[in-house]
């Protein structure tokens, strides 16, 4: 039906449009940062996009099918253990859930990592935003709260620690796995980057390399960008840390492709957090068992 | 009763919580009207895609198998659509399908078809590679030259899949050209709503509308309903 009209309600009818486009992909990384960002919140929206995504199913069946070449099927089967099956989470799971999130880390032994110096960073852009709350070591009621609305958090942002794997906020609504250091990831790193207040900072890796890190209050999102970095072998795997009062939390593991990858920390980010890399076994660790190589306050 | 209950060793190697397992199979028919997976079923006795999906979510490969018996060409049909070259179709497909292995633990068929959500992960990767640095620079000889129908080499054969691809045009030819248009150049195109706006050379409020009013539609001939 054509309603070229709209009533006063701009914003409602803007989010409508927006959630079918997203529905299509036909949205900007931006956009789908921001209509994520409202999924999260909202079981209505969330239900929407499911009606959405049914009738899309149209689009993709009205495509010609196509059989699929006889070897296609064995070179998956060939290819599952690579791939371990990602934890499963409550089913309906919203806010309601009940926690299934890693338990506060207890510090590690020897370096506790918020006591750790952060690095002075290379460069360091103006706060645009001035979210000015350069404090790290002052935690106590406000992170408590974070630690809360974390572990609420729907579906993607709970169950991540004891995998290692990378999850955004899209599968927040059971979709978006890019992959550890896809070009979902990549995508999903630029989305941060493209909010209205992110900031980024480049450090060098002790080990050598570069790491960007990009964060995004508004959006509750950080997210890595390495160059050069060291290969560090099949045994062991970077892993990234949200650094609190609290202590460290996993924020997810990767393996750089020639020392590059994209990474979206697991993860709520909040502003004044640090965030820390280490080098762990592969798989990851629950808390660091070795010396930072990176180390950068929000 | 069906696979997707047998215990399986992994599922108690894994923090799962238990209730996880109990609403999943349920909510859903009330939830959507139009159920796609269980009207064209081969057999009335043959597990629904939800079924075989939620399985595979338990680390049952030969759910996945038969997951993939039936989905594999509506899948690869989709990629195929969207990224045209059929090598880097195959890729994309593969690829899809070890992410449905590795996320199906968290579908959850009470929001909504194991088919959509599979679609979802295959329509994304798709894109993601056609808006890629590689791709981008055939993109617009190609989207030029799409109609409705690409021919293709090897067309399925399963009935099932076909009737899926029947009702699926017949379900297209009710939106209006323009919503038509509008939809089919996101969605085979990989196109946002500015560049389509850029495209037809309308007003980016336009193709907004258009779009969202021809998904409104596509779900009422659909019978989806929220």
């Amino acid at each position: 039906m054509s309603e070229p009209e709209f009533p006063e309600r701009r914003e409602p009818d803007d989010l409508d449009a927006l959630l079918a486009a997203y529905a299509l992909d036909a949205v900007t990384d931006e956009e789908r940062a921001l209509v994520e960002a409202r999924l999260a919140e909202s079981p209505e929206l969330r239900a929407e996009l499911v009606a959405h995504r049914e009738a899309a199913a149209a689009l993709a069946d009205a495509a010609a099918p196509v059989e699929p070449p006889p070897a296609m099927k064995a070179s998956i089967f060939d290819r599952l253990d690579e791939v371990p099956q990602v934890p499963q989470v409550p089913a309906g799971s919203d806010e309601s859930a009940a926690p299934v999130g890693p338990a506060p880390q207890a510090r590690a032994s020897g370096d506790a990592p918020d006591a750790m110096p952060a690095q002075a960073p290379a460069a360091v852009p103006a706060s645009a935003a001035g979210q000015g709350d350069p404090g790290t070591s002052v935690a106590g009621p406000a992170e408590r709260a974070a630690r809360r609305r974390w572990f609420q958090r729907p579906v993607a942002l709970v169950a991540a620690a004891a995998a290692a794997v990378l999850v955004i906020a899209g599968a927040v609504v059971g979709v978006n796995w890019p992959g550890p250091a896809g070009w979902g990831a990549q995508r999903a790193v630029e989305a941060i980057a493209a909010a209205p207040d992110a900031e980024s900072v480049t450090v060098a890796s002790t080990d050598g390399g570069e790491v960007t890190i990009v964060w995004s209050a508004e959006l509750g999102r950080s997210a890595v960008r390495t160059s050069d970095l060291p290969d560090v072998g099949a045994d062991s795997t970077y892993e990234l840390w949200y650094i609190d009062d609290a202590g460290a939390r996993p924020a997810g593991t990767f393996d750089p492709e020639d020392g590059a990858a994209y990474v979206v920390l697991e993860g709520e980010f909040s502003s004044g957090v640090v965030v820390g890399m280490t080098i762990e076994p592969a798989g990851g660790s629950e808390a660091p068992t070795t010396d930072p190589i990176v180390v950068v306050e929000t | 009763m069906t696979l997707a209950q047998a215990p399986i060793a992994v599922v108690a190697a894994r923090r799962v919580t238990p209730v996880a397992l109990l609403p999943r199979r349920t909510a859903r028919s009330a939830m959507l009207g139009h159920v796609t997976d269980a009207e064209h079923g081969p057999a009335a006795s043959d597990p629904t895609l939800d079924e075989l999906l939620v399985a595979t979510g338990t680390g049952d490969r030969a759910a996945f198998g038969a997951l993939y018996d039936r989905t594999a060409p509506r899948v690869l049909g989709l990629v195929r659509r969207v990224v045209v070259d059929p090598a880097q179709a195959e890729e994309v497909a593969q690829d899809v399908f070890l992410e449905v292995w590795q996320t199906a633990p968290r579908f959850d068929a009470a929001r909504g078809s194991a088919i959509s959500w599979m679609f979802t992960l295959a329509h994304r990767r798709a894109v993601d590679r056609v808006r890629s640095a590689q791709s981008a620079r055939d993109r617009d000889a190609r989207i030029g030259a799409r109609d409705l129908d690409v021919p293709v080499d090897s067309v399925a054969e399963a009935v099932e899949v076909r009737l899926d691809h029947e009702r699926a045009h017949v379900a297209l030819a009710e939106l209006s050209e323009l919503q038509r248009e509008c939809v089919m150049l996101a969605y085979y195109g990989g196109l946002t709503q500015s560049e389509i706006a850029e495209r037809l050379d309308v007003p980016l409020g336009t193709v907004k509308t258009r779009m969202r009013d021809g998904m409104i539609r596509l779900r009422r001939v659909m019978g989806v309903s929220t």
